[in-house]
This record gives C-alpha cells, sequence and structure tokens, in this order.
C-alpha cells in the first residue's frame, strides 16, 4: 500500500496545516469550488504546487467540519453546477492565526539559515 | 450517523467529483483538446475516483467504525447466499456454547458460594469420624455444652438449631409443618436479613423465661400456604393448638434447615436433649487449629455423654458446603469435561467450514486484493464474518443454555446439593460464553483468515475458479480435524455407554424386597406426648390396627427406621460367646411382624416373634443372611444371643423396653435385602420389635393392590381418627420413589442421561462436519472426476475413491479415539462405575463410528459417482 500512496504525492510535499493555510486564504479572495481551489493554488504558485484531490477533498470536508468554512451549491460560470466554499468568521480569525504561526516559522528558520555574522 | 444522512452525503459527494470532472473537462475543451480526450485526460489527473472518496469519507467518522459496519453488512449479505453452511455454523457453535454455559452455570451455582449468609466461607459444622476414618455424623451438643463450646477463642459467634415437624391444624386433616427452632441470635449469627418484618431476636427468648410465642414464616411456606399474603405480618399461625404470633418472613434464598417455620429455641440443662451448633470461626483461623481446639473440648463432652458419640472417634470442622464438594463436585467436574469435548468438536465443525469457504473465496479475495484492499483490510473482513456466526451462536446457545440447566436442575440429587443456591444463568455466565464466543470466533476464525489473505495473486487469477482442487496444506488441516473430531466423539460415546450400562444394572439390581405397591407413610409424634412406654406402644400398635383394617390395604407393617433400600441405625453388637472383632457394626432395625409380609422378604430359618411377644417387649431378633454368613459360618445362628450396648433409652423422647441394652435372642433369619443403598454391598442387618425402642417418629408400611399414594388420604384420616393432632410427615413417597431418589441412583441417571445426550450431539456434529469435508472436497474435484469418467473410470470407482479420501481421517480418528478412552479410562472409572476398557463397549461404538462416517461420506459420493462427465469437465 505504501508503494501506491506514492504515486498520490505532490512534487512538493504540503503538510495538512499548510494545505489548510492555503485553502483559506485561497477562499478569502471568494467562494470558490473544489476545482477552482487547486487551479487557484497552482496558478498562484507559478505551477510548482499541484495539490492532489486525495488530499485536497478531505482537507475541504475537514474544514467544513471544523465549522471554518461552508459550503453550498450554486450555479458556476459556466452553468454546471458545483459545490462553493467559502470563509466563515470563524474560518476568517483562523486564517489570520495560521498566518501569523506561518510567518513565526519562516523567521524562524530563515534565523537558522542566515550565515554567522 | 444515521442511513438516511449518510446516504445524502455520499450522494453529494458523487456530485462534487463528478462536478470537478467535467469542470477540468471542459476547461481542456475550451483550451482546444477534443471532447473524448478532455475527459480522459480530466479523469487521470484527478487520480483515483475510488480512493480519493475514500480518503474523504474517512474524514466524515473514524474509520473502523464505518469499516466494521460495511464489513458486518457484506459479511451478512455472504452468508446469506449461503444458508446451509451459516445453519450447519450456528448451530454447532450453539450446542458447544449453550452445553458449556449450561454445565458452568450449575457449577458456579452449586459450587461457588451458593449461600446467602454473611461470611458463609467461615460458617462450620461439627463432624465426628470413626476410627476408620469414615464420616459418621454431625455432633450435636447438649445446652452446657453448647455454652462451653461458644467461649472458645477460635469462636466468632455460634448459634444452635433444632428441628421438628408440627402440625397446623386449620383444615380438616392435620398438616404437617417442618419447623426449625433457632437460638434467639440465629438470624444475627446468619445475617441475612428478613424479607418481611424481622427475624428472631434476642428479647423473643430471654434467659431463664420460655421463649415468647413468635414464628418467623420460610418464604416457600409463605407463598403455598398463605398465597404470599403481604399483611402476614401480626396474623397468628395455630401449630398444635397454640398460636403463634408471625413477626416475619425470610428472604427466597434462606433455607436454613429447609425450615417452614422458624420458632425461638430455648436451650435447655439437661443433658439427653442435643442441639445443632452452628459455628462461624474468627477470620484467619485455620482448619487445623480450630480441629485440635475443638477436640479436647469433644472429648470431654464424650465423657459426659458418651451415648452421643461413637467410641473412638475423632472430630473435625466441615464447612457448608465441604460435603456437597466432595459429594457432587466430580460428577460435575466430569460433566463439564464432556461438555468442553463437545464444544471442541463444535468448534471443530466451525474451523472446517471456514477453512473450506476460505478456500472457495480466493478468487475473490485475490480480486480485491489486486483493486487496493489491504491485508489487514481481508483479515479483519474474514473476521467480522466469523464473530458475527460466533455471537449469532453464543445468542441460540443461551437460549439452549437456559432449557438445559432447568433440565439439569432437575436431575441433580436433591440431597447433594445446597438448597440454598439458585442455579441460573447469571451475569458471570454470561459474561463467560460471550467471552468464549469471542474467543472461538476469533481462534478459528483468524487462521482462514490469515491464510486467505495472503493469496499468490497471480496463480489464482489464472486458475479457475472452482477447479482448483484445495491445496495439501489444508487438506492435511482437514484431516487432522476430522480425525480429532472422530477421537474425542468415541470418548463421549464410550463414556455414554459405561455410565448407561451403570445406570441399567443398577436399576436391575436385585433389591431383595418387593417395592411395587408400597408407601411408607411417616408418624411424627408430638412433645410430650405418650410418653411412657405403655403408652406409646399402644398408640402404635392401635395406628397399626387401624390402617390395617382398611379395605384396600392388603397388608401394613410398621417400619420405625427401616425403610429400605438404605435403612437401620448403625450400631456396633456383640455376640455372645464370640470374641469381638474391634468394630463390628450391622444395621439395626426396629419393626413389627408383618413387616416383612408387607415387603414379600422371606424368612429362611426360625420364625418370627408373634403379637404377644412384641407386646411384652420380649428381647427377640431376627439377622439376615449377611450376618448369619459372616458371624455364624457353622450354621449356628439360631438360639444364639446377640446384644447392641449403645441402646439405651433417652426418655422422653426414645422410649425403650428395660433391659433393652442387653441380650437378645436369635429366633430366625431373613433373607437379604439391600439396606445401605443400591450400589454397596449388604450390611450385616438385625431386626427386633419395635416395642424394643420407640423415638418419637415411626412410620407405616402400607402395600395395596396398585397406586398406594391414591388411599392417602385415606390412611390419614384412620390416623386422625386415633389422635386427632397427629399429622403424616409431608412427603409421603411409595417405595419406587424412595429408589429413585437414593443419590447413587439420581447421580447415576443424571450422569447417563447427559452423557448420552452430549454423545448423540457430538455424533451429530461430527458427521455433519465430515459430511461438509466430503461435500467441499468432491465439489473441489468435480473437474478431476469428469476426467477420470471421461476416460473411463465407473461410477463405482468414483464412489471408492471418495470414500479412500474419507478412510484415512476416520481411521486415524478412531485409533486416536481408542487410546485416548483407554489412557483416561482411570479418570472415567473413579465417577462412572464401572470401567470403558470393556470390549463390548468399545467394539459397539466403533462400529457405530464408522457407521456413521459411511453414511456421510455416502451422500456426497453418491452425487459424485452420479455426475455426467459431460456436465463436470464444463463445471465452472
Amino acid at each position: 500500500m505504501t508503494e501506491k500512496k506514492a504515486r498520490y504525492q505532490n512534487r512538493i510535499e504540503l503538510l495538512q496545516g499548510t494545505l489548510d493555510l492555503l485553502i483559506l486564504q485561497t477562499l478569502q479572495w471568494g467562494a470558490q469550488h473544489g476545482y477552482g481551489i487547486s487551479v487557484a493554488i497552482r496558478n498562484r504558485s507559478g505551477e510548482l504546487l499541484q495539490v492532489d484531490t486525495g488530499s485536497l477533498y478531505p482537507a475541504l470536508h475537514r474544514l467544513e467540519r471544523q465549522k471554518w468554512i461552508k459550503a453550498e451549491w450554486r450555479m458556476s460560470e459556466n452553468k454546471q453546477r458545483a459545490k462553493f466554499y467559502q470563509l466563515t468568521a470563524t474560518g476568517k480569525k483562523q486564517l489570520s492565526k495560521e498566518r501569523s504561526k506561518w510567518a513565526q516559522l519562516s523567521d524562524a528558520i530563515a534565523g537558522v539559515l542566515q550565515p554567522e555574522d | 450517523m444515521n442511513f438516511w444522512r449518510r446516504k445524502k452525503r455520499e450522494e453529494e459527494l458523487d456530485a462534487e467529483v463528478q462536478s470537478h470532472l467535467q469542470m477540468a473537462a471542459r476547461e481542456r475543451m475550451d483550451r482546444g483538446d477534443r471532447s473524448n480526450d478532455a475527459e480522459r485526460a480530466a479523469r487521470r489527473e484527478f487520480g483515483n475516483v475510488g480512493l480519493v472518496k475514500e480518503f474523504t469519507r474517512d474524514v466524515w467518522v473514524w474509520r473502523w467504525l464505518r469499516d466494521v459496519a460495511d464489513d458486518a453488512r457484506y459479511g451478512l449479505r455472504m452468508l446469506a447466499k449461503n444458508p446451509g453452511f451459516a445453519i450447519v455454523a450456528i448451530l454447532s457453535l450453539a450446542l458447544g456454547i449453550g452445553a458449556t454455559t449450561a454445565m458452568f452455570s450449575v457449577i458456579y451455582g452449586v459450587m461457588v458460594n451458593p449461600y446467602p449468609y454473611a461470611n458463609s466461607d467461615r460458617m462450620v459444622h461439627l463432624v465426628a469420624y470413626d476410627a476408620h476414618g469414615n464420616r459418621r455424623f454431625f455432633i450435636n451438643l447438649t445446652g452446657p455444652q453448647l455454652q462451653q463450646l461458644r467461649q472458645a477463642a477460635s469462636v466468632e459467634s455460634s448459634a444452635a438449631m433444632d428441628e421438628w415437624q408440627l402440625t397446623t391444624t386449620e383444615g380438616d386433616l392435620p398438616e404437617n409443618v417442618d419447623v426449625v427452632y433457632l437460638t434467639a441470635n440465629s438470624f444475627v449469627h446468619f445475617g441475612v436479613p428478613a424479607l418481611l418484618g424481622r427475624g428472631l431476636l434476642p428479647s423473643d427468648a430471654p434467659e431463664g423465661q420460655d421463649p415468647e410465642n413468635v414464628a418467623v414464616l420460610g418464604y416457600e411456606f409463605w407463598q403455598r400456604h398463605y398465597g404470599g399474603d403481604p399483611d402476614i405480618i401480626g396474623k397468628n399461625i395455630q401449630l398444635v393448638h397454640k398460636s403463634y404470633l408471625i413477626v416475619g418472613v425470610v428472604r427466597p434464598r434462606f433455607t436454613w434447615g429447609d425450615g417452614e417455620v422458624y420458632l425461638p429455641l430455648k436451650l435447655t440443662a439437661d443433658l439427653v436433649r442435643t442441639y445443632f451448633p452452628m459455628i462461624r470461626l474468627k477470620p484467619g483461623v485455620t482448619r487445623a487449629a480450630v480441629n485440635a481446639e475443638f477436640q479436647s473440648l469433644v472429648e470431654q463432652f464424650a465423657k459426659e455423654t458418651p451415648t452421643h458419640f461413637p467410641e473412638h472417634f475423632r472430630m473435625a470442622v466441615e464447612g457448608l458446603n465441604d460435603h456437597f464438594v466432595t459429594d457432587i463436585g466430580g460428577t460435575l467436574s466430569l460433566l463439564l469435561g464432556a461438555v468442553a469435548l463437545l464444544l471442541l468438536i463444535g468448534c471443530g465443525n466451525v474451523s472446517i467450514l471456514l477453512l473450506a469457504r476460505g478456500t472457495a473465496r480466493q478468487h475473490e479475495l485475490a480480486v480485491r486484493s489486486a483493486i487496493g484492499a489491504e491485508g489487514s483490510r481481508l483479515v479483519r473482513q474474514l473476521l467480522t464474518e466469523s464473530l458475527m456466526l460466533s455471537f449469532a451462536g453464543a445468542l441460540l446457545g443461551i437460549a439452549l443454555a437456559n432449557s438445559l440447566v432447568k433440565l439439569i436442575v432437575n436431575w441433580l440429587p436433591r440431597s447433594s446439593f445446597p438448597h440454598e443456591a439458585t442455579i441460573s444463568i447469571n451475569l458471570a455466565v454470561l459474561f463467560f460464553s460471550v467471552g468464549l464466543a469471542l474467543l472461538t470466533g476469533i481462534v478459528f476464525g483468524i487462521s482462514p483468515a490469515l491464510q486467505s489473505a495472503r493469496p499468490d495473486l497471480a496463480q489464482v487469477m489464472q486458475a479457475n475458479t472452482r477447479k482448483t482442487t484445495a491445496g495439501v496444506h489444508s487438506r492435511r488441516t482437514h484431516t487432522i480435524l476430522i480425525a480429532g473430531q472422530i477421537a474425542l466423539t468415541l470418548l463421549l460415546l464410550a463414556g455414554a455407554g459405561v455410565a448407561m450400562r451403570g445406570f441399567v444394572r443398577m436399576m436391575n439390581v436385585n433389591l431383595g424386597y418387593d417395592p411395587h405397591n408400597v408407601m411408607a407413610v411417616g408418624i411424627p409424634v408430638h412433645d410430650n406426648t405418650y410418653t411412657t412406654w405403655e403408652a406409646r406402644r399402644a398408640y402404635f400398635h392401635q395406628l397399626l390396627q387401624k390402617v390395617g383394617a382398611m379395605p384396600e390395604v392388603v397388608s401394613a407393617g410398621i417400619s420405625t427406621n427401616a425403610t429400605p433400600p438404605n435403612n437401620g441405625w448403625e450400631q456396633r453388637f456383640e455376640i455372645s460367646g464370640k470374641p469381638m472383632a474391634e468394630q463390628q457394626m450391622g444395621r439395626f432395625n426396629v419393626v413389627s411382624a408383618e413387616y416383612f409380609t408387607v415387603l414379600h422378604i422371606p424368612l429362611l430359618q426360625g420364625r418370627i416373634w408373634d403379637e404377644s411377644e412384641a407386646m411384652h417387649g420380649s428381647k427377640l431378633a431376627l439377622i439376615n443372611q449377611t450376618l448369619a454368613r459372616q458371624y455364624f459360618p457353622n450354621g449356628d445362628a439360631l438360639g444364639s444371643e446377640l446384644r447392641v450396648p449403645a441402646l439405651k433409652a433417652e426418655p422422653p423422647f426414645n422410649l425403650a423396653v428395660a433391659g433393652s441394652d442387653s441380650w437378645f435372642q436369635i429366633i430366625g433369619i431373613v433373607g437379604d435385602a439391600r439396606d445401605d443403598g443400591l450400589r454397596n454391598p449388604i450390611k450385616p442387618s438385625i431386626f427386633v420389635p419395635f416395642t424394643i425402642m420407640m423415638p418419637q417418629y415411626t412410620q407405616i408400611l402400607v402395600r395395596t393392590t396398585a397406586s398406594p399414594l391414591r388411599i392417602l388420604r385415606a390412611v390419614r384420616e384412620q390416623i386422625h381418627s386415633v389422635d386427632p393432632d397427629q399429622q403424616a410427615a409431608r412427603n409421603v413417597r411409595d417405595l419406587d420413589g424412595w429408589i429413585t431418589t437414593q443419590p447413587e441412583w439420581e447421580q447415576g441417571h443424571l450422569v447417563a442421561s447427559l452423557f448420552a445426550g452430549f454423545a448423540i450431539l457430538a455424533l451429530a456434529l461430527a458427521a455433519t462436519g465430515l459430511y461438509s469435508v466430503i461435500s467441499f472436497a468432491v465439489s473441489q474435484r468435480t473437474g478431476e472426476f469428469g476426467i477420470r469418467m471421461a476416460l473411463g473410470a465407473r461410477p463405482n470407482d468414483v464412489l471408492l475413491m471418495v470414500f479412500r479420501s474419507a478412510a484415512m481421517s476416520v481411521t486415524g480418528g478412531v485409533l486416536a479415539g481408542v487410546v485416548l478412552t483407554i489412557t483416561l479410562n482411570r479418570v472415567l472409572a473413579r465417577w462412572i462405575q464401572g470401567s470403558s476398557l470393556d470390549a463390548m463397549i468399545l467394539a459397539g461404538v466403533i462400529l457405530l463410528l464408522v457407521a456413521t462416517s459411511a453414511l456421510s461420506c455416502f451422500i456426497p459420493a453418491r452425487r459424485a459417482s452420479s455426475l455426467d462427465p459431460t456436465v463436470a469437465l464444463r463445471y465452472e
């Protein structure tokens, strides 16, 4: 089974918490469906982050269960029915928390990588 | 997660995935791909739809919970497709688990804390053992002796009891009431609070005064006599014309002394009246220490009242349950062993069935493995199925156990287990059987599960589903399982055969008397009535005359203590002119002359005394053949003299003729009749006229033309006409009934019936197991048979081939079974009379097994041999 799991790995590994951050951030710019979220992340990361569906949809459903996002079926641009997700109030708060955590983490790593002065 | 929400969520998830795919395809088409390519590319990029959905579902609820539900549903569907397999498996388990649970309930109820009394493990009685180490009787002590005993260091609390039969005179005929007298501190001693009202209190029997007229009712008596009247407290009950105030009712499990009514007891100081001591030891005292301490005390008591003790005795304390454990403990353990065998056979069946199914489903499992199921998932799936089978089997088993427990309790010898015991399915037993089910499910599900979960994919996928003949490994396992089943079945059958033969022998034993159409009516004489020898003699005589004069009565006689097959007081006797052996013991019987006529016991030599000799209390004796043979080998019994030194009067209870302990003349020899139970050899017996010794109790033997119990009421009326207060004892039985209530009869009956039942079940299970294996093998080899028949084999050849395949396991099983039976012979022989080494029984059992096995093989073999080769070859 481990051999099959490898097929679904991204080119760059995304930790679960980081994926949550990306999703929440993407939804900051407006409600979006699952396909749209994956496209958005891919585009904005310059084709580097290709979130596979096996991680995306579980993450979406988990975030929905934690009440950080809420879902609604609507018509998309192409007149197709799709399940649109959007941030809730608690989701917004969670997003800012995640952003500051990420900033702290990246500062910390940058500090370690800094050449000795 | 309920069903509708789950369904809705599934549909929604599916829609979401579909919409993702559509949008991805659409985007590609906008960029210029053709629709087919766009869809394919979108799908490829999405990945494995099933797995994505699976991962998403993981988020909804604990994965394992959902999987278990899925497994259970799937398992149910698979079992429903093969109902025959499921039914056989469930039944096999149910029989094994049911029987084991039932036996375990009985053992638990009887052995493990059957008493409701406080600290019942520290409650003891005093028992006397004679010089040979035989248990003689419970030691009874006088009032002053009891007071001394109470002061002993090891004693925490003590009480005393006596019992007698009184009457209620509320009906037209006096009715017997078994009364237990308890000292006023007894209810504190027992520590069981009353159900209604209160128990006896110290104020009910104050020092130096007569006890109050209060009574506490037994539960069963309260139900039976007063219909469970809840307002019974404060009413009165009349016992022998004395009115007692009812102050309480005890709980159902409080059956101390099997008393119907409990009255307060006052200990008197006189040396003739004895009481039964009940003692609770202090915690932490060892039996050895207590025995040592009491021994000197009791020896002193023996000097004070030598007639109450055997000569040269040893005393020991005995716990409440010790007697029962030795009595019935072994038998119950043996039955538990038998039942465990049955369970093993049942589990063997289930194992065979699961193994066979595992092999048949290898194709299915291989496919599932190929599309992504983990090995552990497959194991869990198979395990869930076998656990479902086990639990279904356990549920059915518990229902079976319920009925079986009732049956066993009915057959248990009444005297061999405490009446306080409640034998039923209880929580501990429930846990036991559920645990058993889990264990069998895991043990017998896991092996085929492990085997089937790692199939060699390539090989299995290429081979056809049905034509794979089962691998060598599984065939060997089948052989071992079948052989094991047959061996155990043989053991059970042999045990059953021995038990049944022993029981039948006992049923047909030569009694030496004729029990048919005779009943023994007990006459408990009231305290302080007929207190002189003359009065009591006249009373008994009058009773006998009245009953004997009844038209339906063929003959009647007095048998004070002589009702067979276990009768007489065990006493030491002396023969004049002969040196006395160390312990010359015999049974001393007190009867009227008609006794021998009523029981059809022949007079072999000499004569029986006549009525006037009896009324004068002449010291004449009859002896039985055994005594004559053992002590008068020269045939000079008639005219010799014997005496029983311990035969002394103890007025007002035991009234005896003057000089009852002096020499009696032997005037005749009667035929041997069973006097020490149905199995033991006949003991030497002495018969003297009933006027020699008259206790406060006697029995009248009544012979009628048919069904003596039908005229019981008329007999009681006759008794009533002599003394209006005199009741007959409660359980009047006919002598056939006396025999069936002998402990060895009941025990033999219990063991024989249960063993036979278990053996038959085991045979059925083993036959089913064999049938399943052969059936399965035949279906696997259908292709092979087709080829053989196409190449010229005849149907009979195919038949023989099938039989040959079974031959090895059956012969192996029979041989193993015979070896097992012979090895365990000693264990069997301890608790079943008779030896299992009897060639006839073994031969019969082997024949039965082989015949049954042949039949089990025959049916699938016939199926195989009647195959149309063309059909068989194409069989998939």
